[in-house]
């Protein structure tokens, strides 16, 4: 993250003639004279790169969704039904896009889906990953915290092939078996909690998913985590210390809001892990599509496992609707990736006002 | 009869007697710390060797001596601040009110309260300058609600800094300059209400300006607080404290008034010290 530069210790420092920054010839070959503008220019390209790369991803998506786009319309937003029509039947045209005859496609449950999972999953790993961070920085002693720190990262390299193998063979037959039925027998049947009520199907769905997702995202919110912990002078932690606060007050009061911007950022990375993750949800969601989960058990699906698991059938549709649809789905999951990191920059921006430049005291 | 009745009341011991039920100290030691035969290592290294000392109600007591001679660690010890540190042992005791600080029935929490602190450089929390003055209010429960505006009012006007800063209130603490964020560490200490403050060069990043509110402060302090100040400015040490100690390597060399220390040391090591011969 954002550290200060390691620059060794004091003692390290040799003390001597500074050699002059540009010397006033240069020597040496070719390479060695170019070295100054490459830096230059390469740094301009290199730094236009990520936008580049941002600007023609969009374009090339909203230039393939074009014409399910025109189809579709605005109820594509808001329709639940996906259904892709008779590839043997003749095509019909629909403002001058052709496709299959009774194809009708729908996003809000993939949508739905999106954001339900990705809510959970930043739910069950917030609290997780600062209390691990927590624990990593200042409950633990070191020879414990470096390993146990080893083991986030490695975590965070496992494969979501692998974690969503493990959710659908082991973690979902057991809370479907073992945890689910305890709490939707036991929540209140109000509002909101009717929600986690209900039949709690076989493991796969969106709490499944949400956990899943939740247990992916715990690395890198809580690497990210400690890595600033770390970074909070100890002063002021001392100071709270000092006026007798116990250490949750100190933590809650003190350490994490002095880096409450960095954690919200971990968070929206987090998020943006969650909201995009393919494989290990298209592996425990149930991928129902055509339909918004009946309760926080029910199966379901995403934006992201559905592009996965339907492109194959969608390459079928000689019209080329179905990867058109595809594409605006896509386009749709782009968007919101973008408007919550805009909405994070801009939590960050009015949160900020209070807190300590990082590195300071 | 009446004469009568008027000369006794007015003798001295009876006026003493009626001003001594006043004392609402009266029934307590008049050292409100003792600290006996005090030892403090960290791991192997000894940093203090049999420090005993009082510190009597109301004073502010100077420690002085040269960096590294385990002043700052003593005072860190008195509330307890080290414990955590790894390979801190302590022999001997502090009490506070006649009781150790490590008492088994002895609350950390109210020790800290009851004893201060202020640090070499300003700590102020990441909230707003009202919440910084009432953190350690909110934590004991001591106020809430309207109450802790009153509060924040009364000790930011304590410190001086209300004039400055009272239609920021809700506003960073970090934009404040260095002399003004210590003195709302300052108010934030004083807020819970604490009997002693250890202050640990609580001027040493600061301004002469702002030095001398903080000095100013302290005067005025005492005799309801009592102030242990640690601090390498030897003309702050004579400003503002009645009894200065010298520690030298790790050892009280000398412990007295601080006009006596300072004019005529006893021991050879201080006249140098005070001399700036020896730092």
């Amino acid at each position: 993250m954002t550290g200060p530069a390691d620059f060794g210790s004091p003692d390290s420092v040799t003390t001597g003639p500074v050699p002059p920054l540009r010397p006033a010839r240069r020597r040496g070959g070719i390479l060695r004279r170019c070295e100054e503008p490459l830096w230059r220019w390469g740094g301009r390209v290199a730094s236009l790169i990520p936008l580049a790369g941002l600007t023609f991803v969009l374009v090339v998506l909203a230039v393939k969704a074009w014409p399910a786009i025109r189809v579709n319309g605005p109820g594509f937003l808001t329709r639940s039904l996906w259904q892709p029509g008779s590839t043997y039947g003749a095509p019909v045209r629909t403002g001058g896009v052709l496709h299959p005859v009774g194809s009708s496609y729908g996003a809000w449950p993939l949508i739905a889906g999106t954001l339900q999972s990705s809510f959970i999953a930043v739910l069950v790993a917030l609290p997780i990953s600062l209390g691990a961070a927590f624990a990593l920085t200042e409950r633990l002693p070191k020879w414990l915290s470096r390993p146990l720190g080893f083991f986030v990262e490695v975590l965070a390299g496992i494969p979501s092939v692998i974690i969503g193998l493990w959710g659908v063979l082991e973690l979902g037959p057991f809370l479907a078996r073992h945890v689910y039925p305890l709490i939707a027998n036991h929540v209140p049947n109000v509002a909101v909690l009717r929600y986690f009520r209900g039949s709690t199907g076989y493991g796969e769905g969106l709490m499944t998913s949400g956990l899943v997702l939740g247990l992916m995202i715990v690395p890198i919110i809580a690497s990210t985590t400690r890595d600033l912990f770390l970074q909070v002078p100890p002063l002021p932690k001392e100071g709270g210390e000092a006026l007798g606060m116990t250490d949750a007050e100190v933590a809650r009061w003190i350490t994490v809001p002095w880096v409450r911007s960095g954690i919200i950022g971990a968070t929206v990375l987090g998020l943006g892990r969650a909201l995009g993750e393919t494989i290990a949800v298209a592996m425990v969601s149930g991928s129902i599509l055509g339909q918004v989960a009946p309760n926080v058990y029910g199966t379901m699906t995403t934006i992201a496992a559905t592009i996965v698991s339907q492109l194959d059938s969608a390459a079928t549709d000689g019209t080329g609707f179905a990867v058109a649809t595809l594409a605006e789905a896509g386009l749709i999951l782009a968007v919101i990736s973008i408007a919550v990191n805009v909405a994070a920059r801009g939590i960050v921006n009015r949160t900020s006002r209070l807190a300590a430049p990082v590195g300071r005291v | 009869m009446v004469d009568e009745v008027m000369r006794s009341t007015q003798r001295p011991e009876v006026i003493d007697a009626t001003l001594a039920a006043l004392d609402p100290d009266r029934d307590r030691p008049p050292s409100v710390m003792e600290v006996d035969s005090l030892t403090l290592r960290f791991g192997e290294k000894t940093i203090l060797s049999d420090v005993s000392v009082a510190f009597p109600r109301g004073t502010v007591t100077a420690l002085i001596g040269p960096t590294g001679s385990g002043k700052s660690t003593f005072l860190r010890t008195l509330n307890r601040m080290n414990d955590r540190v790894s390979g801190f042992r302590h022999d001997g005791d502090v009490t506070l009110d006649g009781v150790s600080v490590w008492a088994p029935h002895q609350d950390l929490l109210s020790v800290r309260r009851r004893v201060g602190m202020l640090f070499q450089r300003p700590n102020p929390f990441p909230m707003s300058i009202r919440d910084n003055v009432v953190a350690g209010v909110k934590a004991h429960g001591i106020a809430k609600g309207r109450q802790l505006d009153v509060v924040a009012e009364t000790r930011l006007r304590e410190v001086g800094l209300w004039d400055a800063v009272k239609d920021r209130l809700g506003e960073s603490p970090f934009r404040l300059s260095g002399g003004q964020q210590q003195l709302l560490c300052l108010a934030r200490a004083l807020a819970v209400g604490p009997e002693m403050l250890l202050l640990d060069e609580p001027t040493s990043s600061l301004d002469p300006g702002s030095t001398e509110s903080v000095e100013n402060l302290m005067r005025q302090l005492t005799p309801a607080l009592t102030l242990i100040v640690v601090t390498h400015n030897l003309g702050q040490a004579r400003r503002v404290s009645q009894s200065t100690i010298l520690f030298y390597d790790g050892r009280l060399i000398e412990h007295g008034a601080t006009s006596e220390l300072f004019d005529a040391p006893r021991d050879p090591r201080t006249q140098r010290y005070v001399n700036g011969l020896m730092g």
